[in-house]
């Protein structure tokens, strides 16, 4: 058997390692290995969650070939994946940089920044989505003035997925903390070498932050991804997975089948496929930013 | 002039982005109608007292209690996630061990299911415990360093130190643990803060977890109380009580951000290898 | 080391498996006859208003009967289900539940998933009618009583059809005409949607099984409609959107996103003047205009006497778990909720007008009932009506009932197709559910 040479630091044993993380592989065991095992085993059987499941291979699964509604719900879902997650990054690294400046009040904006995040889904946000975009609404009257025709938002299909896509690009504010926390660790005499030497501002961005945000770019862009991809609850609330499920995610499909139609061996069995599809997302997310990022596991 | 655009930009942007708060405050002294109607904040009269029905509820208890409920299961938990979360970030960035491949993938792996397929068959598992219906199912999972989300967070913050910084330590005399404490900690204290703040949030906003785990409107945290006047399938309600609840409900979360992030979160930091 | 990790996943499967399926009570608790001293856990969801009437008369509940105390567990709608759903799963039910009528179907398919009320003699059903009782029936076994009997009724807003000068319809053809009358001035006598509520579907329904005297599904799951009546009733649907009597799907969610008619600004504002809802919930519509301008409608006949296909449906219903060890005390506790006078009094109406007679007068001494929900309901008291069966309100039978309406009126398949889908849906599902 190859011997495994680890490169720890002097005087530290391969155990050490294992020690520290010893919570995760106790806790994963105990919380998360069964209800993964039970998932997965659900996705085999006709189940709803209140008889005994029965088995039934894999019929969950050849059911998924032909369901054109979960087709629908996997691309209506990567749209918006691929619509969000480049936006909210911009976004939430733009008005970090912003907030990291030392003008005055910051910390107000800070937090009135990070408001819609603490809301969520709330009542208000559903209904000021609604003042804004519905027929009548503040949009519209705004493109009345403009002399821009009426935009029906909420009945047509692309438009509704964009102000979902809005909502959450709208509470970008855990995404910026994260940047913010990290931009407070670059020190500061790589900026004022950096000016000595003549540097802008736009290069002193390019050369210094973004190389030394790299990691956390790294991990925002995966959480985003992952998040963006189980979204469940912003169309649930704006529109309910209209016009024509046209916003109905793949988590809306795997919550609906689970707790409304008391499907839970499909609800299981589709929630693998999700994982599946996290899984090959990430890592390929992993491999276009290899060159990018520093280091390895 | 040029000084105040970024301000002007600034504050016209924190409108928009508080505007909805400002229209819960408002809309909590509002009747129905004028609810559904109107985007403007400003109510028509105000009247105290809807605050006053809102903190009594109609259970026995006040918003009060629920308020204890929330803290009750909330502090411990933080506690537990950021001890955990930040001794496996630990072991995860600076150290190498057998299976550590296999390992990083179970962590991942563990984001990539949505929750609402663990909940039952974990509600099944309390059930046989018998801790349903106790704050036990809602604490202790954050001990084991459960939320893999923040557990590599932390580790790409880490990642984020060089490792001469680990070399000083040891070379002044710190073993393992020491530089976790001396040195690591204090570089990341930013994330670390975030991540707290981050399990208050959520914790607060928790509604699915709790309402399978608890039985005992005695036991309800916030989260839930907000939610037991919300009948859709019944005659109505006034909403502007269960509004002024949710307001009163906000009161914490935003505190606890705008107390934390004026510490610890923005800002310059003055570098880490000098002094 | 791997050795190890197998061993334990193998294991916690083991154990997971063993309690991934339903954990039952091998013995049902019979009656014993006596009130023994206990804690009952009672369960029920509902609002405000709901949730102060009840606690009270839990508490008038416990000063007669000192020894058997209630634990109340109470919440909103939101997620309801699912904890209940979860309860059941793992026999951890409370000892009397409010249940929602499709649960009957989904927690006791075979009969046996509540206990059995008709082996208890604690519990005075005379205040009920026997077609009553048998809506809490599931396979001949009492699984349930209903608390309240509720149907969908026509609610008007008096102000706005004065202004236009219009009286309620009384027959189908009179509703059409409405359309043009009131399209004239850019409104809508009535609306109807695709969402929770889904009232489009319903109202449909209600025009076939009267036409044709066929009800749409039976009270044993199967499909009563011919794939023909299912097209005819889009068709119906089609024309209510073509003739302006409501708004077409795309208006609506245009117009309303995906808000309740009763959070419309289209509705508060008298765009909408009209709304079809459940007698029991209709409140919510009362609160937002102002007071005595939502009157109840007449249900429409088709001009030549028939008024038939008008359904009615439990509200709600309460059930006993048949893992209680006090099946005895549970049953007084619920006749005393259904049928004692006092008790009645406290509760009113926020679990809708009470199905026992009892109940009923008690709320009627005291001058309870009124308003427009009171007068839909005795309007259709008077009617022969179709009891909805649980299985019609299944969610995935709403979701085709929606997808088909939604094809129809966005125009993606004409009624035929989406009528033919329909059809073999319904009948694939049900053979499937129905045990």
């Amino acid at each position: 058997m190859k011997k495994m040479t680890y490169s720890n630091p002097v005087g530290v044993g391969k155990f050490t390692g294992l020690l520290l993380i010893s919570p995760f592989i106790l806790g994963f065991l105990l919380f998360t290995l069964s209800p993964f095992v039970c998932s997965f085993i659900l996705g085999l059987t006709d189940s709803d969650g209140i008889s005994a499941p029965v088995f039934n291979g894999g019929e969950n699964y050849i059911r998924m070939l032909t369901d054109s509604g979960l087709h629908k719900a996997i691309g209506v879902t990567f749209r918006y994946t691929a619509l969000l997650v480049p936006l909210k990054m911009l976004v939430s690294l733009a008005v970090a940089l912003l907030l990291n400046m030392e003008l005055k009040a910051m910390s107000f904006y800070r937090t009135a920044f990070y408001i819609p995040s603490i809301l969520g889904a709330n009542l208000s946000v559903v209904i000021m989505w609604q003042y804004l975009f519905t027929s009548g609404g503040l949009v519209d009257q705004l493109l009345g003035t403009v002399g821009a025709s009426h935009v029906s938002w909420y009945g047509e299909p692309f438009h509704a997925m964009m102000i979902i896509v809005l909502l959450r690009l709208w509470e970008f504010g855990s995404t910026m903390v994260i940047f913010l926390a990290a931009l407070r660790d670059i020190p500061r005499e790589l900026y004022d070498a950096a000016k000595t030497d003549g540097c802008g501002r736009v290069r002193a961005f390019f050369h210094i932050t973004l190389p030394m945000l790299k990691n956390v770019i790294f991990i925002n862009l995966v959480l985003q991804t992952i998040s963006a991809i189980q979204e469940f609850n912003a169309p649930y609330m704006i529109t309910g997975g209209g016009p024509m499920k046209e916003t109905y995610t793949l988590g809306m499909l795997i919550y609906d089948e689970m707790f409304r139609f008391n499907d839970a061996g499909y609800a299981n069995a589709v929630s693998w496929v999700m994982f599946v599809l996290i899984a090959v997302v990430v890592a390929l997310l992993y491999k276009l930013t290899g060159r990018m990022r520093e280091g390895t596991k | 002039m040029k000084k105040i655009i970024p301000y002007l930009l600034l504050t016209m942007a924190a409108v928009v982005m508080i505007y909805p708060v400002l229209w819960l405050i408002g809309a909590s002294f509002k009747s129905n109608d004028e609810i559904f109607s109107s985007i403007w904040f400003m109510p028509e009269h105000i009247e105290l007292s809807v605050y006053k029905n809102a903190w009594e509820t109609v259970t026995p208890y006040t918003m009060g209690h629920y308020f204890l409920n929330t803290f009750t299961i909330i502090i411990p938990k933080t506690v537990f996630a950021v001890l955990s979360s930040v001794l496996v970030a630990y072991g995860f960035a600076r150290f190498d061990f057998p299976m550590k491949r296999f390992f990083t993938a179970l962590l991942l792996g563990s984001m990539f299911m949505p929750a609402i397929v663990t909940i039952l068959p974990q509600y099944l598992m309390w059930n046989k415990l018998e801790l349903i219906n106790t704050y036990v199912p809602l604490t202790l999972p954050s001990l084991f360093a459960c939320e893999g989300t923040f557990v590599f967070i932390l580790i790409q913050f880490f990642k984020g130190i060089p490792k001469e910084f680990d070399e000083a330590a040891k070379i002044d005399g710190c073993g393992t643990f020491g530089t976790l404490f001396y040195i690591l900690v204090p570089c990341i204290r930013p994330a670390i803060v975030s991540i707290a703040v981050f399990t208050f949030l959520w914790t607060m906003n928790d509604f699915l977890t709790p309402l399978i785990m608890i039985h005992s409107v005695e036991k309800y945290p916030l989260s839930l109380a907000l939610r037991l006047s919300v009948d859709s399938t019944g005659q109505g309600y006034e909403q502007r009580t269960i509004i002024a609840m949710s307001v009163i409900g906000l009161i914490p979360s935003i505190a606890v951000f705008s107390l934390a992030q004026k510490k610890f979160i923005g800002g310059i930091t003055m570098g880490g290898l000098t002094g | 080391m791997k050795k190890l990790f197998s061993f334990i996943t193998a294991f916690s499967c083991a154990a997971v498996l063993s309690s991934c399926g339903s954990k039952n009570k091998s013995e049902i608790t019979k009656p014993d006859g006596k009130l023994d001293p206990c804690t009952l856990r009672f369960s029920w969801w509902g609002g405000d208003d709901r949730h102060e009437a009840t606690l009270e008369a839990i508490e008038l509940w416990e000063s007669k009967h000192p020894d058997i105390k209630i634990v109340p567990e109470y919440g909103g709608w939101d997620g309801w289900t699912e904890k209940v759903t979860a309860q059941i799963g793992s026999a951890a039910e409370p000892d009397i539940l409010q249940i929602n009528y499709d649960w009957l179907i989904t927690m006791s398919s075979d009969g046996k998933g509540f206990y059995d009320i008709g082996t208890l003699d604690g519990l005075d059903l005379s205040g009920f009618d026997e077609e009553v009782l048998s809506f809490g029936k599931v396979g001949g076994i009492m699984n349930a009583v209903p608390v309240s009997l509720s149907g969908r009724g026509l609610f008007y807003n008096s102000d706005v059809f004065s202004s236009v000068g219009a009286e309620y319809p009384s027959t189908w053809d009179e509703l059409s005409d409405l359309g043009s009358v009131f399209g004239d001035k850019d409104l809508y006598p009535i609306d109807l949607d695709i969402q929770s509520g889904g009232t489009a579907w319903y109202f449909a329904v209600v025009y076939i099984q009267q036409k044709t005297g066929r009800e749409f599904i039976t009270m044993d799951g199967q499909l009563g409609f011919t794939e023909d009546d299912i097209r005819d009733a889009l068709v119906f649907y089609k024309d209510l959107e073509d003739e302006h009597v409501i708004r077409t799907l795309k208006t609506r969610t245009d117009e309303d996103g995906n808000a309740a008619l009763y959070q419309s600004s289209e509705f508060i504002d008298g765009k909408i003047a009209g709304v079809l809802e459940w007698g029991s919930a209709v409140g919510k519509y009362e609160s937002v205009l102002l007071q005595g301008v939502l009157e109840a409608g007449p249900f429409l006949s088709d001009g030549k006497g028939n008024n038939g296909g008008w359904m009615i449906k439990p509200s709600l219903l309460y059930a006993i778990s048949k893992n209680t060890d006090h099946p005895d005390e549970a049953a007084a506790f619920m006749d005393f909720l259904l049928n004692n006078e006092e008790c009645a009094e406290i509760l009113g109406t926020t679990r809708g007008v009470p199905a026992s007679s009892y109940a009923e007068e008690s709320l009627e001494k005291n001058g309870k009932l009124t308003g427009p929900a009171q007068d839909s309901n005795e309007m259709l008291d008077k009617l022969d009506t179709v009891t909805i069966s649980p299985y019609m309100e299944l969610s995935r039978m709403k979701e085709f009932y929606n997808t088909a309406i939604e094809a129809v009126s966005y125009n993606t398949a004409d009624p035929s197709e989406a009528a033919h889908e329909m059809y073999e849906s319904i009948v694939r599902y049900l053979e499937k559910i129905r045990k």
